[in-house]
């Protein structure tokens, strides 16, 4: 089952010039349950704008977007009800602890107090953040804040998860957990779309692949698919080779 | 997850987080407890000590003969020393002794000017500080019984020195005087009240709290306010700027609720401020003894007086919270949210300011002033005053109205795509026209914005043109005819436009089904007949105050006087068109966003009802707003409304200049109208019935529009 339906969706902002600029430009796809779906490109390439959209924190200029059968446009909050949200630069509230994030967001989500707290609980548990669980947020670092996110996105145990370059500024450690994250909700049965810009990771994660440049997709499929349609092994130079750069940049040696 | 838990969840995380933060904490508890006590002592110690300066300080005194210089320096040296054997007698720690007049010892007198052009010169070039001219001569002897020196003293008020070293000097042959009378009283053996016959005291009869009654409620207000801004900006551009509005918007709860739950935190920490602010005063006052200062100067604040100033600080602090969390929710940093605070403070200092001023009442435009009906009515209630209920309604339903509109445009604003991420386009985006996206009906927001901005406007309408003594009313109904329409249709028809709205489905310009058409005609002429009753019901147990039965009077009178059918075009038709499309179409349409039917006929017709300015009339214009807002709901069209309204008030037009149709069914039509008879209350009840089940199958929403916008 298609949980994410993504169709000819479009964004364009207004400029200065008055000429509108298209962030998303018609783009399509679909997620089946249970998948990583990676979103590649480089800085600007509409990534953002997309997850945005798909998670009704915008609007779409046209075209439709569904998560788990709910319309983006007709029933946002049911949109909102299946799907978590984490961004690299989503905040925490640094006045409250780990534990009162979780039980708060838990309530917001729909949870009475009692579940909330044990869901927080469970998630203290799973993700192993006991150790911080009590300090406020602003007491932790960048890698246990991004866990403490994490486990937030996760706390109405949606269906739908939007990571929009959930890795972003993490060390070693920290990204390996994020990502062993990442993989362990997907075996739970989690649909996933991912948003990055760091390849290799993206290599290793996703079951299908969508490169984007200038608000299109240049390609799309697993990773197989890709490699035959450029002839190339490496994600880096698949992309490069797709969107005609690689003469400019001078092809990476082997 | 029900409404009020929502509320709940979000208000208690947001209080949590907002009292853990230090700034808070500063700002609403450290600050009043420092400040005030360090300000009360200061300001009280400074005018002391100016005081005690002032009477230590040297001055100098000009005149225009040097005899007049021996004979003041004479004065001024006696004086110091029957001062002095007076002190010596007195303990030094009475009351007596410390009512004792400090003697002038650091005068000079300045050598004799040649005229007195040279000495008013030499004080305007303040030379010297103060001019004695004794204006005759003979008093370089004793004068006689008989006579009386005149002494002209030349001062500059405005110069404090100089007004200072005058009252000095006045005060000085005050005492000569009384020496001089006691004396000659004491040779001629006559008992010191001979001169006496009258003993003037001066009883104070002014209400305690007088100097704090106009200076508490400003200082007050400023409190609210500063205890407002910083959660108001922390909890809207804060969130944002820290990158949790994001993780926020994405969990299925209306943005309304955040804003609300946010609204009241608000609110919560405003008043607690502002009661933290107060009882950091009354301490202060207490506990430093300036109460009894305070008692000289117009007394002490009394407990319940207290808790008064703060039942009227709640609807305040209401009202500044919706208003700054409103403005904070369009800027995305916390600096941003900075530089549109300040020229809010600054308007809302202007009708707090003008409010302050001794001479403002709280009657007229000032009624429905925001912040400044606050200010007047704390303001009137320290003194004592007995402030009627009607106009204490006016002041709280105004109030409520302005801030449950600003919440609801914070509400709006809160949730802009614009506002959210400062990389999709600028603030101006909500306004360009090219980019707003047509809609079928005008949002609440706007809805409620148009409402309370005609709201002020057309109470000072009616207040202008409302006739003087003397006058009839023709002034009044021929200007409100004129401006109606332009009010109540044309601005907010020009808002939709702009905002692309669908004008003919926000006004239900729709042609309605024939049944409605009835029941709109079946209002119109049985619906006087409940109103009537509960006119008359309502006049039993509260009566009817002079004034309304008064302005009755003249424009029944007024009616009279017109031609009939300018009569029924100025009472009937102008407000039947433009008060239908005002409260039944634009504004009834914005709040069915809410999906709630009797929500918004509730909201609509009380709204409509307040719009009357009379609490006299309120439960009646209230009823009548109910049944046409119903009908026009019902109906998906404006025009069974109008006919209904149009209908009742030509009714109206018409028992008053041809009170003999009525008479024939037992009306009486002057001002003491009686119950109605039972034949007529029940014939008239059973033809609202039947229309009422007229309208009771709601209009598919298939049906033909009127006029294609």
């Amino acid at each position: 089952m298609d949980m994410v339906v993504v169709n000819n969706l479009v964004k364009s902002f207004p400029t200065p010039t008055g000429v509108d600029k298209r962030a998303v430009d018609g783009l399509s796809f679909r997620v089946s349950a249970g998948q990583i779906y990676g979103l590649l490109g480089p800085n600007g390439a509409g990534k953002t704008t997309t997850l945005r959209m798909l998670s009704g924190l915008m609007s779409a200029t046209s075209g439709s977007a569904a998560i788990a059968g709910h319309d983006v446009t007709a029933e946002p909050m049911e949109v909102k009800r299946s799907l978590g949200f984490l961004t690299a630069n989503t905040g925490l509230y640094l006045r409250l602890t780990a534990r009162e994030t979780l039980a708060y967001f838990g309530q917001l989500c729909g949870l009475d107090p009692e579940q909330a707290r044990r869901r927080g609980e469970e998630l203290i548990a799973e993700l192993s953040l006991s150790d911080f669980a009590d300090l406020r947020c602003g007491a932790l670092s960048t890698g246990q804040r991004q866990r403490v996110n994490i486990a937030r996105a996760l706390v109405a145990d949606p269906p739908v998860l939007i990571m929009d370059e959930p890795t972003l500024g993490l060390d070693v450690l920290s990204n390996r957990h994020m990502l062993a994250h990442i993989r362990r909700a997907r075996d739970n049965g989690k649909t996933i779309i991912l948003s990055t810009h760091y390849l290799d990771e993206a290599e290793a994660m996703c079951d299908q692949i969508g490169l984007l440049h200038e608000g299109r997709f240049v390609a799309e499929g697993d990773l197989q698919t890709l490699r035959e349609l450029s002839g190339e092994e490496r994600l880096s130079n698949i992309f490069l080779k797709l969107i005609h750069a690689d003469e400019a940049v001078g092809a990476e040696p082997q | 997850m029900s409404y009020s838990r929502r509320i709940w969840t979000i208000y208690s995380k947001e209080l949590i987080d907002i009292l853990r933060d230090r700034r808070t904490l500063i700002a609403m508890i450290v600050v009043p407890i420092v400040l005030y006590p360090l300000l009360m002592l200061g300001s009280i110690q400074a005018v002391s000590f100016q005081g005690a300066r002032l009477s230590r300080s040297s001055f100098t005194i000009g005149v225009i003969d040097d005899q007049h210089r021996v004979r003041l320096a004479n004065m001024i040296s006696n004086d110091a020393a029957v001062l002095d054997v007076l002190r010596d007698r007195l303990d030094p720690d009475s009351e007596e002794a410390k009512a004792l007049p400090t003697p002038i010892t650091a005068a000079k007198t300045r050598e004799a000017f040649g005229s007195l052009a040279e000495l008013e010169r030499a004080l305007q070039n303040r030379e010297i500080t103060v001019g004695v001219i004794f204006k005759d001569d003979r008093l370089i002897g004793l004068p006689n019984y008989d006579q009386q020196v005149p002494v002209d003293i030349y001062a500059d008020v405005e110069d404090v020195r100089s007004a200072h070293a005058a009252s000095r000097i006045e005060a000085l042959i005050g005492r000569v005087n009384e020496q001089m009378r006691a004396g000659r009283l004491a040779r001629e053996q006559l008992p010191p009240t001979f001169f006496q016959p009258f003993k003037v005291d001066v009883v104070d009869l002014s209400s305690p709290p007088s100097i704090l009654g106009q200076i508490l409620p400003l200082i007050l207000i400023l409190m609210t306010i500063t205890g407002a801004i910083y959660p108001a900006i922390d909890l809207t551009a804060g969130e944002r700027e820290r990158g949790t509005l994001e993780s926020l918007m994405v969990c299925p709860v209306p943005v309304i609720d955040l804003v609300v739950g946010k609204f009241l935190v608000v609110t919560t920490v405003a008043i607690m401020g502002a009661t933290l602010n107060l009882a950091s005063v009354t301490a202060t006052v207490y506990a430093g003894g300036f109460d009894q200062i305070m008692a000289k100067t117009g007394g002490a604040i009394p407990v319940g007086t207290l808790l008064l100033i703060l039942l009227c600080l709640i609807p305040f602090a209401v009202l500044m919270s919706a208003i700054m969390i409103a403005v904070c929710s369009y800027a995305r940093t916390f600096k941003e949210a900075q530089n549109y605070v300040t020229p809010v403070i600054l308007a809302v200092l202007i009708p707090g300011g003008i409010a302050a001023l001794p001479t403002t009442r709280l009657d007229g435009i000032m009624l429905v002033m925001p912040v400044g009906n606050m200010v007047l009515l704390a303001r009137d209630l320290l003194m004592g005053a007995v402030v009627p209920l009607w106009i204490l309604a006016m002041v709280l339903i105004s109030t409520l109205l302005y801030a449950g509109t600003a919440v609801v445009v914070a509400a709006t604003v809160f949730g802009q795509e614009s506002v959210v991420f400062a990389d999709s386009g600028s603030l101006k985006s909500v306004f360009r026209r090219s980019l707003i996206k047509p809609v079928q009906f005008p949002s609440l927001s706007m809805g409620l914005l148009v409402v309370a901005l005609l709201f002020p406007t057309w109470f000072f309408v009616q207040s202008i043109f409302s006739p003087g003594p003397g006058e009839d009313a023709t002034g009044l109904l021929y200007r409100t005819g004129y401006l109606m329409p332009i009010l109540f249709v044309l601005i907010p028809m020009a808002l939709l436009a702009y905002w692309k709205t669908d004008i003919a489905e926000s006004l239900a310009l729709r042609l309605p089904s024939p049944r409605y058409l009835i029941a709109g005609v079946l209002v119109g002429v049985s619906a006087w007949i409940p109103t009537h009753e509960l006119n008359f019901l309502q006049a039993a147990i509260v009566g009817v105050p002079e004034t309304v039965s008064k302005s009755a009077a003249i424009m029944g009178e007024t009616i009279k006087a017109l031609p009939p059918w300018t009569a029924i075009v100025l009472i009937a038709l102008v407000p039947a068109v433009c008060e239908e499309l005002l409260f039944r179409g634009f504004f009834l349409s914005s709040l069915s966003v809410t999906g709630r039917k009797w929500v918004a006929v509730g909201i609509s017709a009380t709204v409509f009802g307040v719009f009357h300015f009379l609490i006299f009339r309120f439960a009646v214009t209230t009823a009548m707003g109910v049944l046409l807002g119903y009908l026009c709901w019902q109906s998906r069209s404006i025009v069974p409304g109008m006919i209904a309204h149009l209908l009742h008030n030509t009714l109206g037009v018409v028992a008053t200049v041809k009170p003999t149709l009525f008479e024939h069914i037992g009306i009486a039509t002057n001002g003491d109208a009686g119950h109605l008879p039972m034949m007529v209350i029940v014939v008239g009840v059973a033809v609202l019935l039947v229309a009422l089940a007229l309208m009771r199958r709601p209009e598919s929403t298939q049906s033909r529009i009127l006029v294609y916008a």
